[in-house]
């Protein structure tokens, strides 16, 4: 069925004012009609007899893996709550002792007896503790938040933009143009329209990716008809349905080849999608 | 009723009759006791004088030993030895007798049935009583963050007052004001957006009625396997494939408190 899919889909960039070219559509779909349009027709109404085609689509997103970063006037407010809550608060432990070592100091320099109060009570004073601790705390080396895929721009790589929600897009020929948009199959009877989306995922990633589906139900919809060429009896149009999921583990990248997929971010969705289809995407 | 006037239970003779007078009391309890069993009325006083006569019957026989037995009961006219010890012992025997019965003026008051009764209403009575006990008193677990520990409330613990200068308190009250502001449009833009994603996920549901009713069942059914759904969150920096966290001893002294549910 992939065949009128892809027609279908040439049908969608037709009516999102993209430049068409009917003979290319026509001989394409005089090509393969008969191999392609009678299982069309024999599978007819498939949906009891509603003019559309039904696609389940799959919405695979990589949840943000570090905190976003401030903005000014969070780091401000920050600093200003830190400030009230030291002046609020009682002495620590800690700084009673550093207190008592300053006064000791202080009556050392001052005074000169210091036999009686110099017993071998701190060898260590607070000052070498928190040397220490400075010291130790440099030795950890994090990872940096800007990682290599994001000075490269690896649309592929999954560690891009580790703050952000990540989709994946696969570009899907269709004709002389390819097109971005969500992976998607088509609604067979006898499964759900979940079930679509997970077979969707399944022959996309061929098993090497798991991901959490949230819900039975879709989280949105995109409705378009088709050329004129394609419109049967049956169908005018197709709706497609997404349906969201977290990624939990895995990556694309052995399954797909290397420019057919992108892990995008939100505000790179617009680069990449047609307006229209864009626009129902409201959920992402 | 007095031993004088009244036949005695065994062969009325002159010479026991006397012998009953020097037991006086004794006899006169089993009288008492023998009237009542014909259906006079019990005097706890009564009793509580036939027990004693009881008693001293018990105690009288007990002196002066036993001899005879029932032989000694039975009254003769002409006995050879000493009248008094004679009638002693055969009427403390008599008494002795009647006592190993349980000679009491009524038949046996079987337990009625209102008893058991009460005593089960008593019992429901106490229990709802410690029910009400225990609910009042179950403990609540102690949160330790809400608890100031007395150590920090002591004097030497407290910070000197900060001087704050007018301008820095009011920049500090400017940025509160912008900050409220900000907050207030940061939870505006969450509620635009779930709701218009909430719409978008409705609007698609009804397209998919318009589709096919089954499929729609299917949609708005509940996902059992999503809950509970575990997610760790976003940390400040990705994590370091391969780290080993630095190895250490520690003494958990954290206490545990278990909350008692008292059950029914």
């Amino acid at each position: 069925m992939a065949a009128p899919m892809r027609k279908m889909l040439h049908g969608t960039a037709r009516s999102l004012e993209c430049p068409w070219r009917l003979r290319t559509l026509c001989a394409a779909a005089t090509a393969a009609p008969a191999a392609a349009a009678t299982p069309g027709k024999s599978a007819a109404s498939p949906n009891g007899g509603s003019p559309w085609r039904l696609l389940g689509a799959l919405c695979l997103q990589r949840p943000p893996v570090i905190s976003q970063p401030l903005s000014p006037l969070q780091v401000e407010m920050a600093e200003l709550l830190e400030q009230i809550e030291v002046e609020k608060s009682r002495y620590s432990d800690h700084e009673i002792r550093a207190l008592e070592e300053a006064q000791r100091l202080e009556r050392k320099k001052a005074d000169i007896y210091d036999s009686d109060d110099d017993d071998e009570k701190d060898i260590l004073l607070v000052q070498d503790l928190e040397d220490t601790w400075e010291q130790k705390f440099l030795q950890f080396k994090p990872e940096p938040r800007v990682t290599e895929a994001d000075k490269k721009n690896d649309q592929t790589s999954l560690h891009r933009k580790l703050d952000q929600n990540l989709v994946l897009l696969v570009k899907e020929k269709l004709g002389d143009q390819e097109t971005w948009m969500l992976p998607y199959a088509e609604w067979q009877v006898g499964e759900t329209l979940r079930g679509t989306a997970e077979r969707a995922l399944a022959t996309l990633s061929q098993n090497s990716v798991e991901a959490k589906f949230l819900g039975n139900a879709p989280c949105g919809y995109y409705k378009f008809k088709f050329p004129q060429a394609f419109r049967t009896e049956n169908s005018i149009g197709a709706k497609v349905f997404f349906f969201k999921a977290l990624l939990q583990s895995g990556n694309l990248s052995q399954a797909r080849k290397k420019n057919d997929h992108a892990w995008v971010s939100k505000e790179e969705l617009g680069d990449y999608l047609k307006p229209k289809y864009l626009a129902q995407q409201a959920f992402i | 009723m007095t031993p004088q006037g009244h036949p005695a239970p065994g062969p009325p003779d002159s010479q026991t009759i006397l012998r009953w007078k020097e037991v006086r009391t004794g006899v006169r309890a089993t009288r008492v006791l023998n009237s009542g069993g014909s259906g006079g009325a019990w005097d706890a006083g009564a009793e509580a004088e036939a027990m004693a006569a009881l008693g001293a019957a018990a105690r009288a026989l007990a002196l002066q030993g036993r001899s005879g037995g029932l032989r000694a009961c039975l009254p003769r006219p002409c006995w050879p030895h000493a009248p008094g010890r004679e009638s002693h012992l055969w009427a403390t025997a008599l008494l002795s007798l009647r006592a190993a019965l349980p000679v009491r003026g009524e038949p046996l008051r079987k337990k009625k049935k209102v008893d058991p009764r009460k005593e089960q209403a008593a019992k429901d009575r106490l229990k709802k009583k410690i029910k009400k006990l225990e609910k009042v008193s179950q403990e609540l677990i102690p949160i330790e963050d809400f608890i100031t520990p007395v150590k920090y409330l002591q004097e030497e613990r407290q910070r000197p007052e900060p001087e704050v200068p007018f301008e820095v308190s009011e920049r500090r009250t400017l940025l509160m004001k912008k900050w409220t502001l900000y907050k207030q449009q940061e939870a505006e833009a969450e509620q635009k957006k779930i709701r218009s994603m909430l719409e978008a996920q409705q609007e698609a549901l009804r397209e998919l009625r318009q589709e096919s009713e089954l499929l729609y069942q299917a949609a708005i059914r509940r996902d059992d396997s999503l809950f509970p759904f575990e997610k760790e969150g976003p940390t400040y920096t990705p994590a370091t494939p391969g780290y080993q966290a630095p190895e250490g001893k520690y003494n958990d002294v954290t206490k545990v408190y278990v909350q008692v549910v008292h059950k029914r």
